[in-house]
């Protein structure tokens, strides 16, 4: 370990006794006077992120088509869920196996759509 | 002039951001230009990229919680942004049919170089290396940064640090030995 140690610093000897450590690069005159004004310019001009709301709107009519889907897929595991179980299943299980399933299409809707909760929600406390 | 600790208060303060980042920009505009300039090194791309760290700095305002050394944040942004600069700018070349003339001779020719052949070949030297190794001799050769500030600025664990400095100071040896 040593021995690299001495190796690596024999190296480095022979670069900075060849090239030295000097800066050979110069900028244009005046350049550092003028830097900060000129990039709190270009600070000034950037656009402000955009804010959340103006997502918000423009997600709404994607928002409302995912509710009606998904109220679609909903109606259509609960009436399936009923007519392939019938009397022998108890209600409460028929309930749970028609929200499971009505959860998983909810679920899956969101994903396609890639909306998530908070967006769901912030849709529907809306004033709109 | 203010310290790091009331500039860091300032900046997240809604009502004085502003003002604390003029002041930032002020303090370490020169320090980061030169560890812009000295990865990209030519002056105009170095600009661009500098105003592009400050850009970026002061978008992501909202991520800097003090928790570092405002220093120890813009380096990471700036070299980040200059690896960047790099790739892309090698992804443009492969795929441009102009002749490359080599990084030493285009440095000779350049206006903002004022340095000898030798130094022209160091930098030809530097820009062959993998970017950790490059942006580790930057760091440690000419800024003489320490191994433990390098390491918050890359992330990096300082043992991997050494080992990258270490070879790309056997590599940039070879290579002057192999132009003798």
């Amino acid at each position: 370990m040593q021995v690299r140690q001495k190796d690596m610093m024999n190296e480095e000897k022979y670069i900075i006794d060849r090239v030295g450590k000097e800066n050979p690069f110069r900028v244009p005159e005046g350049y550092f006077d003028s830097l900060a004004s000129e990039v709190m310019a270009r600070v000034d001009a950037s656009e402000a992120p955009a804010p959340r709301k103006a997502r918000q709107v423009w997600l709404r009519p994607v928002l409302y088509a995912a509710a009606s889907v998904c109220a679609l897929f909903i109606s259509v595991a609960a009436y399936q869920s009923f007519s392939s179980q019938p009397s022998a299943t108890p209600v409460a299980q028929q309930v749970e196996a028609a929200t499971h399933q009505g959860e998983d299409s909810f679920d899956e809707a969101a994903d396609y759509l890639m909306v998530d909760n908070q967006d769901i929600y912030a849709c529907l406390s809306s004033d709109y | 002039m203010y310290s790091d600790e009331e500039l860091s208060a300032l900046l997240r303060n809604p009502e004085r951001q502003r003002k604390a980042f003029e002041a930032v920009v002020q303090q370490y505009s020169e320090q980061l230009y030169w560890t812009i300039r000295r990865m990209v090194l030519v002056h105009d791309d170095a600009n661009d990229v500098l105003q592009n760290t400050f850009l970026k700095a002061w978008n992501g305002l909202s991520a800097f919680h003090g928790d570092s050394k405002i220093s120890t944040w813009l380096s990471r942004i700036a070299i980040n942004e200059s690896v960047d600069f790099l790739r892309k700018q090698k992804s443009r070349m492969a795929m441009s049919a102009d002749e490359d003339p080599g990084l030493a001779n285009s440095l000779m020719a350049d206006p903002y170089f004022d340095g000898s052949e030798t130094q022209a070949l160091l930098q030809e030297a530097i820009s062959r290396l993998p970017d950790v190794q490059r942006t580790v001799f930057q760091l440690r050769y000419f800024e003489d940064m320490k191994y433990s500030e390098m390491s918050r600025v890359l992330k990096t664990s300082e043992g991997s640090l050494k080992a990258s400095y270490h070879i790309a100071v056997k590599k940039i040896s070879d290579f002057f030995k192999s132009h003798d």
